[in-house]
């Protein structure tokens, strides 16, 4: 994957670019504004991770420039404002918003989530994984043909991490689309709601679908 | 040097010009009196002139120059009259008191000289007289001497001098005295202005009981001074809370640093004092974003973004949410939520408010606790109430519980941050609802009422 990293801080900047380079991603780095617009407009990426705060141009103006210029790059925000406004701002313009500090699972598992999401026009009814298989418009879901009765937030968690197969999600990731709580609480209840649907989707199944991705998450995937 | 200082204020500026200007209108005003005094006693003197002029004609036309001559020297005998003069053709004086002067007929103005003075021991008397032709070539005069006119002149100028003396004297005292009652009011302010600033914010300004402007202005500064200090207290225990708190959390990393430091570690053992680490880095950062938080929703700038929530909506979400949690634990939670209750709010704050103290509910109570949650309609507002039969807060420490970091006795080994209550109580304050903790036999009622 191909990554644009608009980063005036230097130890953020190179954090994030070792990590990304670990995982065997190649990343462009641009300590401004006006550089990050250039190599936007006349490179092609995958994902761009802009830092708001950037000296001479504001990130938020650096995303409105690129999209203007035609320039599709799905966008995930780094920030130190961890206000719901500047979220709202965030959203409205980039995809993502990931509030400094930040563990690095946790934006891996975004940007990974942020390149491959599906375009819009191809919205599927169903979705698949292994012999999972959840039908979006009658709202039921079968394993191996055999009809799992779920709740409808553990319906939505399910749903999120079907789309989201074979990438980790984070709790954070979770806690924000399936409960829509944008702060974290002090009780791991992802924990018991994934274990629950872990029941009801894997127990009596001879494979595991949901795993547990240690310090970092949990990730849907079919059985290699 | 008190009086320069008293001379300088604005109250006796003020009396001066107001001193310096009334004396200008008494001047004025003595001018106009002087003047139309004068014209008074002038024109009064000669009508009496004239008339008594009038009558000795009259005298002289029936009876003769003799009678005339009698009559003048009889009149001229009383003191304090008009003066005569009656002279023959020849110039001779036949009767009165002044010297004839020149042969001018009508009105004439002369000095008499030291030899004509009418009243005895005068040097010299200047005279305005009326001279009248008669016939037979005798000449009449009446006059009157200017002297007394001068006289009363002197003694009108007298009054006025004294009077605007009078007025600068009142005016600038009255200034000074005001001046000095204004500074000593004044003066107890800045005194206790500068003891303030020298580090007693626990002064306050005196005030005399007297319920005029001062007491007034000096309520005003004691209780925005009041204002202030709880601000300052609050900041005081806020940071020296901080302070405190981090340093548990700092230490225990420096800790866990100087672990991975100094020693060979095995691989597995350097792994786990650097999650130790990073646990406790996390812990911090957490405490950071939860003060910046309460800062932010304190300032209010959220209110604008205000809109129709579905409480019970909200509180569905949380129930749910922590359910499978609290069942696990062993504790129970019923909720009691009426349908489509309303409020004007921040979505995402309403939800961390239920969190919270659902949260408290199960963190600072044993198993087997009971927790319910209701909301209902009221005729004005919502209210809504999380309850659990744990033990509860004593009445004393209610209502610190709200205060940052602030943390129970029995709690004090529970993992938290001592900010839950004081982000509740934010939330609670930028809906400009009301929070109560009451007793619930046993255990915490937390009720919050929304306004409509």
């Amino acid at each position: 994957m191909k990554v644009l990293l608009i980063e005036d801080d230097v130890k953020t900047a190179a954090y994030v670019k070792r990590g990304l380079e670990e995982h065997g991603h190649v990343v462009d780095a641009a300590a401004n504004g006006r550089d990050g617009l250039f190599l936007a407009a006349g490179e092609t990426y995958d994902v761009m991770i802009v830092d708001r705060m950037l000296p001479g141009l504001d990130g938020l103006g650096i995303v409105k420039t690129a999209r203007a210029a035609g320039v599709t790059t799905p966008v995930l925000f780094l920030t130190t404002m961890a206000g719901i406004e500047d979220r709202v701002q965030g959203l409205e313009v980039g995809d993502d918003y990931l509030v400094k500090p930040f563990a690095f699972a946790e934006l891996m598992a975004r940007i990974n989530a942020l390149a491959r999401r599906p375009p819009i026009a191809q919205v599927p009814t169903v979705l698949r994984v292994a012999d999972l298989e959840m039908d979006l418009i009658g709202r039921k879901v079968r394993r191996a043909g055999r009809e799992i009765d779920l709740q409808a937030r553990e319906f939505r968690l399910l749903e999120y991490l079907m789309r989201n197969a074979g990438r980790v999600v984070t709790r954070t990731m979770l806690l924000e689309h399936v409960w829509e709580f944008h702060f974290e609480p002090r009780t791991n209840i992802v924990e018991t709601h994934i274990s629950r649907l872990r029941s009801k989707i894997d127990r009596g199944f001879e494979a595991e679908l949901l795993e547990t991705v240690r310090g970092s998450g949990y990730l849907l995937r079919a059985p290699a | 040097m008190p009086l320069p200082r008293l001379l300088r204020t604005a109250t006796f500026r003020l009396s001066a010009l107001y001193a310096i200007l009334f004396g200008v209108c008494v001047l004025l005003l003595g001018a106009a009196a002087f003047w139309s005094t004068r014209a008074a006693l002038e024109k009064q003197l000669t009508r009496r002139i004239e008339a008594e002029m009038m009558l000795l004609e009259q005298e002289f036309r029936t009876h003769g120059i003799d009678d005339l001559v009698a009559q003048v020297q009889q009149r001229a005998r009383v003191k304090g009259t008009l003066d005569y003069f009656v002279v023959d053709p020849a110039g001779k004086r036949l009767a009165g008191d002044l010297p004839a002067g020149s042969d001018g007929l009508g009105w004439v103005e002369y000095d008499t000289g030291p030899d004509g003075a009418a009243e005895p021991g005068e040097e010299n008397e200047h005279v305005r007289v009326l001279v009248r032709q008669l016939d037979g070539g005798f000449r009449l005069g009446v006059g009157e001497d200017l002297e007394q006119v001068g006289e009363l002149e002197e003694t009108l100028l007298g009054i006025l001098a004294s009077a605007l003396g009078i007025v600068l004297v009142l005016g600038v005292g009255g200034g000074l005295l005001l001046s000095a009652a204004f500074l000593r009011r004044v003066d107890m302010i800045t005194r206790t202005a500068d003891a303030i600033i020298d580090g007693d914010l626990s002064r306050r300004i005196e005030r005399t009981g007297a319920g005029d402007d001062f007491d007034h202005l000096s309520a005003t500064l004691n209780a925005m001074l009041d204002r202030i200090e709880g601000l300052m207290e609050n900041l005081r225990q806020v940071s020296s809370d901080i302070a405190h708190d981090l340093r548990t959390p700092l230490s225990r990393l420096r800790q866990d640093l100087e672990e991975a430091q100094k020693r060979e570690l095995t691989a597995a053992e350097f792994k786990r004092v650097v999650e130790g680490a990073v646990a406790e880095a996390d812990v911090l950062l957490e405490t950071f974003s939860a003060l910046l938080r309460i800062a932010q929703i304190e300032a209010g700038t959220r209110r604008s973004a205000f809109r129709p929530v579905d409480l019970s909506e909200v509180l569905r979400t949380v129930v749910e949410a922590y359910a499978p949690a609290i069942e696990e634990s062993g504790r129970t939670l019923r909720a009691e939520i009426a349908d489509g209750v309303q409020v004007n709010g921040d979505r995402g704050l309403l939800s961390q408010l239920f969190v919270n103290l659902i949260e408290n509910a199960l963190h600072h109570t044993p198993a087997g606790t009971a927790i319910t949650l209701q909301l209902s309609r009221q005729t004005a507002g919502a209210l809504a109430e999380v309850a659990d039969t744990g033990p509860g807060i004593p009445p004393e420490e209610r209502a610190k519980v709200f205060r940052r970091f602030y943390r129970l006795e029995h709690s004090r080994t529970t993992p938290g941050s001592g900010l839950g209550l004081s982000t509740v109580a934010a939330i609670v304050e930028l809906h400009h609802a009301a929070i109560e903790l009451i007793d619930n036999r046993p255990g915490l009622r937390v009720v919050i009422r929304f306004p409509a």
